[in-house]
């Protein structure tokens, strides 16, 4: 996985790609969670990421759920068709923002 | 087609990349949907992350092996995971409910969504665990 990271406003867009497992969640969460704590929307775009399994479905509900608790918000832009059918498997498709 | 493919993998999360690739190889040979390849590599996948995340719970560092083995006869796809981690005690496996929504239990709810069937065997004396997953295709 590799990611890059904008800056617009109080919006930070974390661009994620390749393959989200448990081997790199870790990282994921070391880029997104330091993000959401101070405050900021994040928007996850996911449009270049071609595999996530359960330990990135984990990601992304600790950062909607962070995101909740810090008064703010984690937006997933662009998911990418075989993401979307991970997210909808896990029936999370009406919980996280899906955009 | 028949087929029966076989590979051993270290048992650390570096390697689920490693199974992904093997198992997409095989389905190659296969002439199977797109998609229906993608959720058979998960189920794979997760099936593998078990045994990493709970098989060697608590293990930093290990030079054990698992193998995977992925057989298909007249349209039975059986998946085989043979690992010398702690005994799994198929009881105590639940994934959790999905309207309690927290990180973690995907795992094996994806597995029991994508294959027909998924059982331990103790038919194996040189290893610990013995996971088979089936799926007719």
């Amino acid at each position: 996985m590799s990611y890059k990271i904008t800056e617009e406003g109080n919006v930070s867009t974390v661009f994620l790609n390749g393959e989200i497992d448990m081997d790199i969640t870790e990282t994921a969460k070391e880029t997104i969670l330091p993000i959401i704590d101070s405050g900021k929307e994040v928007h996850l775009n996911l449009k270049d990421v071609s595999y996530m399994d359960s330990s990135g479905i984990s990601v992304l509900i600790e950062s909607h759920q962070r995101a909740l608790e810090k008064g703010t918000k984690v937006v997933i832009k662009e998911v990418s068709k075989s993401v979307l059918k991970v997210i909808m498997m896990a029936k999370l498709e009406q919980i996280l923002n899906l955009e | 087609m028949n087929l029966n493919e076989s590979k051993d993998f270290l048992v650390h999360t570096s390697s689920l990349k490693e199974v992904r690739v093997f198992s997409r190889e095989v389905f190659e040979k296969i002439n199977l949907d797109v998609d229906l390849k993608e959720e058979l590599v998960l189920a794979i996948a997760e099936a593998a992350q078990n045994i990493v995340k709970h098989g060697y719970k608590g293990v930093k560092e290990t030079n054990d092996r698992m193998e995977i083995k992925i057989s298909l006869k007249d349209n039975n796809l059986e998946i085989g995971f043979f690992d010398k981690g702690k005994p799994v005690i198929p009881e105590n496996i639940q994934h959790r409910k999905l309207d309690d929504i927290k990180p973690g239990g995907l795992g094996t709810f994806f597995i029991k969504q994508i294959m027909d069937d998924a059982v331990f065997k103790k038919d194996e004396q040189q290893w610990v665990n013995h996971l088979i997953l089936t799926k007719k295709i």
